[in-house]
């Protein structure tokens, strides 16, 4: 049975159709799998190998992995969110009250964003504390650092930009109250605010610099800097294991 | 002993044996290349399926608790109706927390800014890439500089009334001071990771208590006019 | 142990190593996102719509009430008004009037109303969240939506939001606004109805400029501290004054009393103690149409306009009712007191039968020493703290603005802001009550002061309140129905003086100004025969004999009658007909034979109607035994087609009488009038 199954998968995958679409073939072969992930647009990021240490739970805890997760729910779920939402003064908030209670799924949806956008800034804060406890940042990874502090920061205004979407109470006195702080900047702290709002208070405009920045601006700079991350992550010589061995 | 060595010798000079691979290497280089000799695994498929497990807990996770809970909404934004307290996202209400002992320019700009410039340049610091323990060396002159520091900032917090700083400052010295009076070879477990953990490492652990415990005040136990609440008492 | 080795069997299998666990979570995962249509499928309406298909099945018009159900969401749409309700997705059998019977909500018909569903959707009246699909969520108070649905004793609150009339289906609603004016609550708080000017107050409290030549120091401390131990009826809260804050501020209102500014014209007339005599001419004036008297058995005879005259004697000094009593305006230039003019045997007599009546008990045991600057001085903080110049003119004191909160949209406010008193639930309507009932139990520091209220009142209140909406604010106008308009209408003249000096317009209303007591005179001039009003305005004599309430004699002049029945007979005439345009000298013997028979066989009209003192019995309508000495022809006989079209709201039943009958009827009645010598004579 299970034999059988294998074969047919394995014809699948040797058929031309499948063979036009992922250019490796099948195979047990190291060569193939090499070639698995690097005839892959996506996969190459990653090299060939890699340290089995590096595979070991306690090393990363995963915190990099569900980082990316909840980045690709919240892309996921994000689109079809957008199919329902006006970013207008007061049909944003009428829009909620349709998710909640029209739309098909439409709860189940907003839910999932809301707590998966939670879950990103946990986890990329518990990411970045992870690697600094495990010295990680060390050169020649000290530019991945960086890079990683400016998805911290790109993640935080993904967030906060979300936040004011709903247009609801909760959403307009959060955000009045972030950018409140931001007025404290001296000298320019007016400016930047009437920047970043489009007006001296939380209103329409500001409204519809947030939706821009939420689902066009900050998602490509956040898609364009985690290439970036990976990237560096395999010229730097593969996830950090911890200090090499010393032989004496 | 003899004075400690300027350097370490590579692996092997026997080049009979194995290829002559030799590095030497000072405490202030960090070179880029290292003994390899962790075993290695094909990424596809043993990298990419442990991946994908953990993406799928994670989603079976998130997908349980949108279906168990749902997210707040509330009346219609109001510009003339201010909740009390109005708060900020959870992950701001560390600073917003802030914003109640301190200045605005201080708790708002000067804070924040210095956080984000000591998160990018950590690792261009030697000191932080060489991860030494901190009282490895010149153990007295550093005592007092971080006696003088804690004492400043304590000062500080006091006069502020900051007791939500101070005290989790406090204990970090403590600890601090602790790691001092302890030796490397003690038999201790717990004393001897003290001892080898480098400056950066109080830093780190000291924002990371004072975040989390300043985010935590802030979500919990904080209400009308941001006065003090038990939040099992609401 | 062999459990153990299973278990372990089992783990391996599924999570052996990564392409299992990958495989099995991927299973976990697709099942609990297969949760999600799922609970989308059986949500809570789509129960109720299933319910409601098991509901009809078993009833005889079952196929038609199947084919009218639609299912799947509903909802009613209505951009204009801000509407977007789904209640119907639950509520499916609101006009499926065959469903009377079923009393199980969500799906009882919906009892006919003068509106459509379609047009007007569910929360404009019923409020609650209508964009809900949810039972919790459409009618509690959640923290996405504070407005519950309105509960049903407040339900009339809802039509005032377009309605600013009285309607006749409305009567809580009805009374409580009136009440707002009646009781001053609109004095101290500002209440607008959406596209209306202010609400104003309806009740006069008096001037206090001239206080101390009217009362002691002793009654106003008497009155602060309980007015309704004066008297019973007195609209006047009560502030829960202390001891010495109620010293002080009689105090201040004795010392910023001024003299009349006009010289006091009064020769202090001696009251003549006849309290027989006094009587007659009290009840000869129809005080008690106005007045009210607390009698033997407790019950209040008389009417609501002025104040209750039960302890007058005990209030007022005699020289200022002499003065009161002659010349009203001269202490309160606003008052709806008419100037009697009385002789000064009735002055005398009057005031003597006014100030009998004592109540030795009031002010027992109010003893006030002389009151020192400083009190006087904390009595005037006091005055100004309490917003005394909201409803009383005062020397000194500026009428304050906005003394209390806004309540134009009262019926809007956010629970948030709402500090409630314990024990009162956390609604609205419950809020309102609370606070209208015992504005203390919200905080001593609260200045509204306390009303003696009938449970029935507050809650007539509360729904005048609730009916003030920021929806209402934002209704298109064109579902406005405006208020009764408040005319300024000013006769102009000697004729206007004397019609003010009267106040005629306390009882009757001319040109939509004016009280609904008495008949409405906008058209009187047309009504009426010269020589009866002539007559009429020297002597009233009642009309209708069932009446306690009748016009009272006013001791006019001849000049000033003269005056007055010329301005009537010429300003009062209505554009419908020509006064003139039937003449009594056209009827004949035969019309009047005729018309008799109509008013008794045909038309009936002795069943409300006399004409024959002797033999008829009808005390409905006004005694027709003048008539032919009071109305014209022409006014008779339009009268007599139409009586709403010259007097609308008129009972008296249109008959749609054919001219020959009306002008038959006419001739008959223009008959009604004693000897025709007499009337010769007056011509």
């Amino acid at each position: 049975m299970a034999k059988m199954l294998d074969t047919y998968v394995n014809d699948l995958r040797e058929s031309r159709l499948w063979r036009s679409v992922f250019r490796s073939g099948t195979g047990a072969t190291n060569l193939h799998r090499a070639l698995a992930v690097q005839q892959n647009i996506f996969l190459h990021l990653f090299s060939v190998k890699m340290r089995r240490a590096a595979l070991n739970f306690s090393v990363t805890w995963y915190l990099g992995t569900l980082s990316l997760a909840t980045f690709l729910i919240l892309v996921a779920t994000g689109i079809p969110l957008m199919l329902y939402y006006h970013p207008s003064v007061p049909q944003a908030y009428a829009d909620m009250k349709d998710l909640q209670f029209v739309v098909s799924a439409g709860v189940f949806l907003r839910n999932l964003h809301r707590w998966s956008a939670h879950a990103m800034v946990l986890l990329v804060f518990a990411h970045m504390f992870k690697v600094f406890y495990r010295g990680a940042y060390r050169p020649p990874r000290e530019f991945n650092w960086v890079i990683g502090v400016v998805l911290l920061i790109i993640t935080l205004f993904l967030s906060y930009t979300g936040y004011l979407l709903p247009w609801d109470q909760l959403a307009y006195w959060a955000i009045t109250v972030g950018s409140n702080i931001m007025s404290a900047v001296p000298a320019l702290g007016k400016k930047i605010r009437f920047l970043m709002l489009g007006g001296n208070t939380v209103n329409a405009n500001a409204l519809l610099r947030f939706y821009v920045l939420h689902c066009v601006i900050l998602p490509l700079a956040a898609i364009l800097f985690i290439g970036i991350h990976f990237w560096r992550i395999r010229k730097d010589g593969g996830l950090y294991t911890g200090e090499a061995k010393s032989h004496e | 002993m003899s004075e400690p060595k300027k350097f370490e010798a590579g692996l092997d000079s026997d080049s009979r044996k194995s290829p002559v691979r030799v590095a030497f290497v000072t405490r202030r280089t960090s070179p880029h290349v290292k003994a390899q000799d962790d075993a290695l695994v094909m990424t596809w498929p043993e990298t990419l399926f442990r991946a994908a497990v953990a993406i799928e807990v994670l989603g079976i996770a998130l997908v349980l608790l949108a279906l168990l809970w749902d997210a707040p909404l509330e009346e219609l934004a109001d510009p003339m109706q201010t909740p009390n307290p109005a708060k900020a996202p959870w992950y701001f209400l560390g600073l917003q927390e802030l914003l109640h002992y301190f200045p605005p320019v201080i708790a708002g700009v000067l804070i924040p800014t210095m956080v984000i410039v000591a998160l990018i340049v950590i690792p261009y610091f030697n000191i932080n890439v060489e991860a030494e323990g901190v009282w490895m060396r010149a153990k007295q002159r550093r005592l007092r500089i971080v006696g003088i520091v804690v004492g400043v900032l304590a000062a500080l917090f006091v006069v502020f009334e900051v007791w939500a700083i101070l005290i989790p400052t406090l204990a970090v010295a403590g600890f601090m001071f602790l790691a001092a009076a302890s030796s490397a070879d003690s038999p201790d477990r717990f004393r001897r990771w003290l001892v080898a953990k480098p400056l950066s490492f109080w830093i780190m652990s000291w924002f990371l208590i004072q975040a989390s415990v300043l985010t935590i005040i802030g979500t919990f136990f904080r209400g009308a006019g941001w006065a003090w609440v038990w939040p099992w008492r609401a | 142990m062999d459990l153990r080795r299973k278990v372990a069997a089992a783990w391996a299998f599924l999570f052996g190593d990564s392409a299992r666990a990958f495989g099995t979570l991927s299973l976990v995962l697709v099942a609990c996102l297969a949760v999600v249509p799922a609970k989308d499928h059986f949500r809570e309406w789509s129960r109720y719509q299933t319910r409601y298909l098991r509901l009809i099945r078993q009833r005889g018009d079952a196929a038609t009430l199947q084919r009218r159900f639609q299912p799947g969401l509903q909802q009613t749409w209505l951009p204009e008004l801000g509407v977007v309700d789904r209640c119907t997705t639950c509520h499916v059998a609101m006009k499926e009037t065959s469903l009377a019977d079923v009393s199980t909500q969500p799906f009882r018909p919906h009892p006919a109303i003068p509106h459509s569903l379609n047009e007007f959707g569910c929360v404009m009246c019923h409020r609650g969240q209508g964009a809900a699909t949810t039972v919790e969520e459409a009618h509690s108070s959640t923290k996405a939506w504070e407005q519950p649905v309105l509960p049903a004793r407040y339900f009339e609150a809802s039509c005032g939001q377009c309605h600013q009339n009285s309607l006749t289906g409305t009567p809580q609603l009805n009374l409580g606004r009136k009440l707002l004016a009646r009781y001053g609550c609109v004095s101290c708080h500002a209440l607008r109805t959406a596209g209306a000017a202010r609400m104003m107050p309806t009740n006069e409290p008096p001037p206090l400029t001239h206080v101390a030549r009217k009362t002691t120091r002793e009654w106003i401390y008497a009155w602060l501290k309980n007015p309704q131990a004066y008297s019973v009826s007195a609209t006047m809260p009560d502030f829960k004054l202390s001891d010495a804050d109620a010293r002080d501020i009689s105090a201040f209102l004795i010392d910023q009393s001024t003299p009349y500014q006009q010289p006091d014209a009064s020769k202090s007339s001696s009251a003549a103690a006849d309290a027989q005599e006094g009587a007659s001419v009290y009840g000869e004036s129809f005080c008690a149409s106005c007045h009210a008297v607390q009698n033997a058995a407790g019950l209040m005879v008389g009417g609501d306009v002025g104040p209750e005259l039960t302890r007058i004697g005990s209030k007022v000094k005699p020289e200022w009712l002499g003065t009161w009593l002659r010349e009203p305006k001269l202490y309160a230039p606003h008052t709806a007191m008419p100037r009697y003019r009385f002789s000064e045997k009735q002055l005398g007599l009057l005031a003597g039968f006014l100030e009998a009546k004592t109540d030795s008990d009031l002010l027992a045991n109010v003893h006030l020493d002389a009151a020192t600057k400083e009190q006087i001085a904390h009595g005037k903080a006091l005055v100004n703290e309490r917003g005394c110049a909201s409803c009383h003119e005062l020397n000194g004191i500026k009428k304050p603005d906005n003394f209390a909160p806004d309540l134009s949209v009262a019926g809007s406010r956010s629970l948030a802001k709402i500090v409630f008193a314990p024990g009162v639930p956390h609604t609205l309507p419950d809020y309102l009550a609370a606070k209208i009932r015992q504005p203390s139990a919200f905080g001593s520091a609260l200045k509204m002061p306390q009303y003696n209220l009938t449970p029935v009142q507050v809650d007539a209140l509360v729904t005048g309140l609730l009916a003030q909406t920021e929806r209402a604010e934002a209704i298109p106008a064109v579902l406005r129905v405006a208020g009764t308009p408040v005319l300024k209408y000013d006769p102009a003249g000697k004729a206007g003086k004397l019609m003010q000096d009267m106040q005629c317009f306390s009882c009757h209303a001319i040109n939509g100004r004016g009280g609904d007591m008495a008949p409405d005179l906008t058209w009187e001039g047309s009504a009426v025969q010269r020589a009866w009003l002539l007559t009429f305005l020297k002597n009233p004599n009642t009309l209708r004999p069932a009446l306690i309430r009748r016009m009272p004699r006013f001791n006019l002049t001849d000049a000033e009658a003269q005056t007055l029945t010329d301005y009537i007979l010429t300003a009062y005439q209505t554009p419908a007909f020509d006064a003139d345009s039937l003449d009594s000298a056209s009827f004949t013997a035969e019309d009047r034979e005729r018309g008799r028979q109509l008013f008794y066989s045909k038309y009936a009209c002795q069943s409300c109607h006399i004409v024959d003192a002797q033999n008829d019995k009808g005390y409905v309508g006004p005694t027709l035994t003048e008539i032919g000495a009071k109305g014209t022809p022409a006014w008779t006989f339009h009268y007599l087609k139409n009586p709403q079209l010259l007097r609308p709201g008129n009972i008296e039943p249109n008959q749609s009488m054919s001219d020959a009958d009306a002008r038959a009827l006419t001739a008959f009645l223009m008959a009604q009038k004693k000897a025709p010598a007499q009337e010769a004579a007056k011509k």
